[in-house]
Order: C-alpha cells, then sequence, then structure tokens
C-alpha cells in the first residue's frame, strides 16, 4: 500500500507491504533515497493503546492516537505529528487542488479555549507569525500566529466566543 | 492530633497532604469540581465532597463552599496546600473565626508578605539586603526616570501585587521606560485589580535561590537550607535542584542565618520560603520575595534533609514546638526535580486531554508526585503540571544521571508532555557546570529547535504507517461483510419464496 505523509515540515513516501511472516517498510523523504526496512511479525504486538516492534535492535511501544490523516504518534516521552495519505484520500485531494500533499488553508482551535481578542480583518493581508487572535485555555494567554503569508478570507470567531478543539478560527484565500 | 483535615486543593498537591494525613492516623476529606471527578485524589481520600463547576471561582477558589464542606464533614483544620487561597489572608481569617485551623501561616504574615512593596520594607528593617530600588510607589514618569537614573539601567519595573511573572517589564533603555510604566501598570490592573508599581535594578546574570524556613507558635525559626530554582521559562520554574551547584558555603550560612532572622522579625509560623536574587559573578544576594505557604518544589528539600514537611505542618498547626533543632539540619547528598507539564515543549502551548498509557520512573531513590494514571484527564481550566519526578543521589553528577534515567522511563501519551525539552536541559553543558542563570531556557534552550533529536523520524513513520495500513484494511474487509449481507438477503428471500 502507497503512501504520502507529513512530519516537521517534510514530505514523505511510504511503501508498507505486509506478508504472512513480515512487514516490509520502505521510506522515502523529498530529495533522499528510499530507505527500506523488514520487520518479522514474531517482534510486532498489539497492545492496550499501542503497538510494539522492534526496529534498529531496539524495542519500542508506540501509542498512535488519530485516525484517517491525522495522527499524533507517542513513544519514548517524545511524539510527532504525522499527516498520512493513502492512495484513495490523495486521490480526494488531488480532485479538490491542484494536486500533491494538501496545504491548510484553515486555522482551526488546536484545543478548547476562549477568544479573548481578535486582530484578524477579513480582506487583509498577514505575514507569515503574525498574530491572529488570543485565546485563553490553561490559566494563560496563547497568541496564534500566521503559519503563512496569506490573505485571510473569513473570521469564523469573535471576542468571547468558547471554542472546543477542531473548530475552524480563521479561513485564508487559497494560495497560489 | 486532628480527627480530619481538609485539603482545599486539586492534583499532586492534594495528594502530597493526604498522604501526609494518612501517615498520621488523620481522616482527610477532598472537595473537587466537576472537571476532577476522576481525578487520583478524590480517589485516595477517605471522604469526598463535590464544591462546583470546573472554574475554579466557583470551586477551589470558593471559600464559603469548603467552610461548608468542613463543616459538613466535621474536619477540624485545612491544608490550603499551594496556589488557590494558600496566600488568601481572607481565607485565614474566615476559618479563624468559625474555629477552624488554617494549616499555614497566621493572616497578619500572608497580609505582611502578600504586598511586595512592604515586603521590601519590613525586609530592610530586618537587615535583609534588598534589591536597589525605589523607596516606595512609583506614579509618575518623572518619578521613574529619576529612579532609574539613580540606581542605573537596567531596571524592571514590578506591580506590587503582581506574581508569577505577570505585571513586570524590563526596561534597558530610557527612551523606554514611559511606556514600560504604562504597561506594567495596565497589567497590574487588569490581573491583580492594583496598578501599584515600584522598580528595582536589573539583576543581570541571575540565579533564583530560595531558602526553606520553618517557625512555630512558641517562636523558634529554622531555616532548612536552600533550593536553586533558575531553570524557568517565563518566570515559571521547570527544575529545581538542592544543594544550589554555585553558592559558596559561608554566603549559604549567611543566607539561612538572614532568612531566620526576618522570619522572626516578623513573627512567622508554619512553612516559608524567601526567594532571593544571587548575582553569580559577584555573590551577592537580595531579597526578592516571600512565599507564605509550602512551595511546589518542597520534595527536594525533603530528600536532602531527611524532614517531612507536610507532617511538620501539621505539626505545628497543632501548636506543638517544630520537632528539630537548627543543628540537627543537614544537607546529605543532592536532589533533583523535574516538573512534568502537559505542554509542547517547544511553543510551551497547553495540551489538555486524556492520558492513554502512562509509566511512572521507579527503581532506587525515586520519587514522584503526580496524579496521572491511564484514562485520567488533564483538564484545561487549571494549572498544566502533571507529575513532579524527583531523585536523590549522593552526588551532583550521580542525580544528573539518575535523573536521566527517571526521564527515560517517563511515558505519557495521549497528550503532549516536556519531557523532551527537560531530557535536553539535562544534557546541555551549561546545566551541567551548574552556573546557568534564570535566562538559560529562554536563551539557549527555546532558540534550539533540535529537542526531538532523542526518537527518529523514521520510526514514528512506521509506526504511523502501519496504523493506517491496518485502518484500511479494516475498511475494506466491513465492505466485504456489506456483500455478504447482501448475499444472506437475497437467499432469505429465495428461501421464502
Amino acid at each position: 500500500m502507497y503512501f504520502q505523509a507529513e512530519q516537521k515540515g517534510i514530505k514523505w513516501e511510504i511503501n508498507v507491504n505486509e506478508t504472512r511472516t513480515h512487514w516490509s517498510i520502505s521510506l522515502k523523504p523529498e530529495t533522499k533515497d528510499w530507505s527500506h526496512y523488514e520487520m518479522p511479525k514474531s517482534s510486532f504486538l498489539e497492545l492496550d493503546n499501542a503497538i510494539s516492534f522492534i526496529h534498529n535492535n531496539s524495542s519500542y511501544v508506540f501509542d498512535v492516537v488519530g485516525s484517517g490523516t491525522d495522527y499524533t504518534v507517542y513513544a519514548r516521552g517524545s511524539y510527532r505529528v504525522i499527516k498520512i495519505f493513502n492512495d484513495e484520500m490523495l486521490l480526494h485531494e488531488s480532485l479538490k487542488q491542484d494536486g500533491g500533499l494538501v496545504g491548510s488553508d484553515k486555522l482551526s482551535a488546536g484545543m478548547p479555549g476562549k477568544i479573548t481578542k481578535v486582530f484578524a480583518e477579513e480582506g487583509k493581508e498577514v505575514k507569515k507569525d503574525q498574530p491572529l487572535l488570543i485565546m485563553e485555555a490553561m490559566k494563560m494567554e496563547n497568541e496564534i500566529r500566521s503559519p503563512k503569508a496569506a490573505l485571510i478570507k473569513k473570521v469564523f470567531v469573535k471576542e468571547g466566543d468558547v471554542v472546543e478543539s477542531g473548530a475552524a478560527l480563521i479561513s485564508f484565500e487559497k494560495s497560489k | 492530633m486532628f480527627k480530619k483535615i481538609l485539603v482545599a486543593n486539586r492534583g499532586e498537591i492534594a495528594l502530597r497532604v493526604i498522604r501526609a494525613c494518612r501517615e498520621l492516623g488523620i481522616g482527610s476529606v477532598a472537595v473537587y469540581s466537576d472537571a476532577d471527578r476522576n481525578s487520583l485524589h478524590v480517589a485516595l481520600a477517605d471522604e469526598a465532597y463535590h464544591i462546583g463547576p470546573t472554574p475554579s471561582k466557583e470551586s477551589y477558589l470558593n471559600i464559603a463552599k469548603i467552610i461548608d464542606v468542613c463543616k459538613k464533614a466535621g474536619a477540624e483544620a485545612v491544608h490550603p496546600g499551594y496556589g488557590f487561597l494558600s496566600e488568601n489572608e481572607d481565607f485565614a481569617r474566615a476559618l479563624k473565626k468559625e474555629n477552624l485551623v488554617f494549616i499555614g501561616p497566621t493572616p497578619e504574615n500572608i497580609e505582611a508578605m502578600g504586598d511586595k512593596l512592604n515586603a521590601r520594607k519590613i525586609m530592610q528593617e530586618a537587615g535583609v539586603p534588598i534589591v536597589p530600588g525605589s523607596p516606595g510607589p512609583v506614579t509618575t514618569e518623572e518619578e521613574a526616570t529619576k529612579v532609574a537614573q539613580k540606581i542605573g539601567l537596567p531596571v524592571i519595573i514590578k506591580a506590587s501585587s503582581g506574581g508569577g511573572g505577570k505585571g513586570m517589564r524590563i526596561v534597558h533603555k530610557i527612551e523606554d521606560l514611559p511606556s514600560a510604566l504604562r504597561a506594567a501598570k495596565s497589567e497590574g490592573l487588569n490581573f491583580f485589580k492594583d496598578d501599584t508599581v515600584y522598580i528595582e535594578r536589573y539583576i543581570g546574570n541571575p540565579k533564583h535561590i530560595e531558602i526553606q524556613i520553618f517557625g512555630d507558635s512558641q517562636g523558634n525559626v529554622v531555616h532548612l537550607y536552600e533550593r536553586e530554582c533558575s531553570i524557568q521559562r517565563r518566570h515559571q520554574k521547570v527544575i529545581e535542584e538542592s544543594p544550589s551547584p554555585s553558592l559558596p558555603p559561608e554566603i549559604r550560612e549567611k543566607m539561612g542565618e538572614i532568612s531566620v532572622r526576618a522570619a522572626k522579625a516578623i513573627g512567622y509560623i508554619g512553612a516559608g520560603t524567601f526567594e532571593f536574587i544571587f548575582d553569580n559573578k559577584t555573590k551577592d544576594f537580595f531579597f526578592m520575595e516571600m512565599n507564605t505557604r509550602l512551595q511546589v518544589e518542597h520534595p527536594i528539600t525533603e530528600m536532602v534533609t531527611g524532614i517531612d514537611l507536610v507532617r511538620e505542618q501539621i505539626f505545628v498547626a497543632l501548636g506543638r514546638p517544630l520537632s528539630f533543632k537548627q543543628s540537627e539540619i543537614k544537607q546529605t547528598g543532592h536532589s533533583i526535580e523535574c516538573r512534568i507539564c502537559a505542554e509542547d515543549p517547544v511553543t510551551f502551548i497547553p495540551s489538555p486531554g486524556t492520558i492513554r498509557r502512562c509509566r511512572n520512573p521507579q527503581g532506587p531513590f525515586i520519587r514522584v508526585d503526580g496524579y496521572a494514571y491511564p484514562g485520567s484527564t488533564v483538564p484545561m481550566e487549571y494549572d498544566p503540571m502533571i507529575a513532579k519526578v524527583i531523585v536523590w543521589g549522593d552526588n551532583r553528577e550521580v542525580c544528573i544521571q539518575r535523573m536521566k534515567r527517571a526521564l527515560l522511563e517517563t511515558n505519557m501519551t495521549g497528550i503532549k508532555t516536556n519531557i523532551v525539552l527537560l531530557r535536553t536541559i539535562l544534557q546541555h553543558p551549561t546545566f551541567i557546570d551548574g552556573h546557568y542563570t534564570t535566562q538559560f531556557v529562554e536563551k539557549e534552550i527555546s532558540v534550539n529547535p533540535d529537542i526531538f533529536r532523542f526518537v527518529l523520524d523514521e520510526s514514528f513513520l512506521i509506526a504511523a504507517a502501519i496504523t493506517a495500513y491496518n485502518d484500511r484494511k479494516s475498511k475494506d474487509t466491513s465492505r466485504l461483510k456489506i456483500t455478504t449481507r447482501w448475499k444472506d438477503m437475497a437467499r432469505l428471500k429465495g428461501l421464502r419464496n
């Protein structure tokens, strides 16, 4: 099975092959070559809320949280946020846009909170890292900045709104 | 001895107090808000009472509700923990009026040290060195400019009722002074309802070193030596250690003596901490503020002195004299504490949610004060700190290795944690040589984005790919089942005909 993934801003191509005895995984980061990993299924375990396997002779316990295209993978006190698309999803995306991985043109709330200040204005251009709004969560004020230079299409929230995790906050005009 | 103590707090400190009560045979009464129903302190206490909706104002900060629970449960004393109502003199007074014991200092102690300007004056009169600054509040730009020119730039403008790093502005150039003054005053008004500000010299190579003191109702006061808390980010402590690797022994003794003298001068009862700014170059120390409560980082003092501070708080509240004399207090070995917080280690944005897997470190000389367990929730309305990992070692080197070992064993999934940040700090040469200042994390760690190097990128991708593969495979198989169901339906229809 073929996938495309994005992690820490880098795009990867992935091939997963399953046989009765082995997992065969190939990874290719953009601008580099393919690397291959063979994993015997005897060393692969499914646990409560985790999968465990031996990689590079070291045993890992990974907790993969998420579904669809967005996953957060935890292991050894560390984590990664990964977007992964199988071929069906890639087809959908390429029909929606001009192909390749989707660049997000919507800013969503990363956690539940209350909007205390809105700086973004519809129709105005913003620079990368420019503050768009302030959200209060966990006793702290969090300044939310623009992920890229863009033109603001719609602002979905106003001061005083309480939002849930994943709620749409701002949408940008499609970047060229 | 008290029959029951109400713990007016939540999270790990509530657990800490419940444990001290248990060890003394005292009944523990927990209170909880909506969000904390499945919290560990509720499960472990002898009794638990619901005190309201999640927002702190309606639950943990609600004095009337807490006193109500005391009466219902028959608790004779209240331990306020840290934060919440622990430094609220109105709460202390309200308890006194109802003949309930507040396990902490007197309301007068709290009031005296709660106003930072007043505290400065009292300390100065007691002979405690204070940071050179304005003799009183500063209201106009002219006053501020005169003070700044007298004590020399850079200066820091501080809100008198402030705390937790709010209501402060650092000024390096005289022309920035007017706007900084306005900003500090407005923050003081917005967060603490008081726009009184004063000015102090800003110390360039500052270390945050604090002295733990303990006083009883008979006028005895001792100090339990120091803790260094310079590993901070935006004035939030991240790692603390005791003893301080940079403190010369004679300065240590001097700071201890001065703190004891100051505590006696104000008739302080209970556990308290004097926070000092220590200039690592000149070895000068200046009083910053006094915390009239038990501190988050108290465990490292317990590990190094062998004294149970919460137990002693209960004894002092009963009116007993201190269980130890100054000559009996010694620092043995070294201790470090790391605060595990539910936040993104790079952006520090809080990461509330449900904890899925949870593994605490164990083994020799490890202590974990935390409230996480698999399936527990980290609510978004409260502090993001979920656990403190504390280690003890014969010396600092052993301690650092042991803490690195402990953090390798610590694993929490479902929420982001700052574990990789802690591991990065512990390996940094500036931390290892001990001469780090309060600027260290923001200047050397926060700008280096490579704190995710402990696990290879590929390993995560492999896990995600296999999971995505299995997700897709199970979707295909369920489609197969639907086809079979259609077949079944047709067969059934065929049979009926």
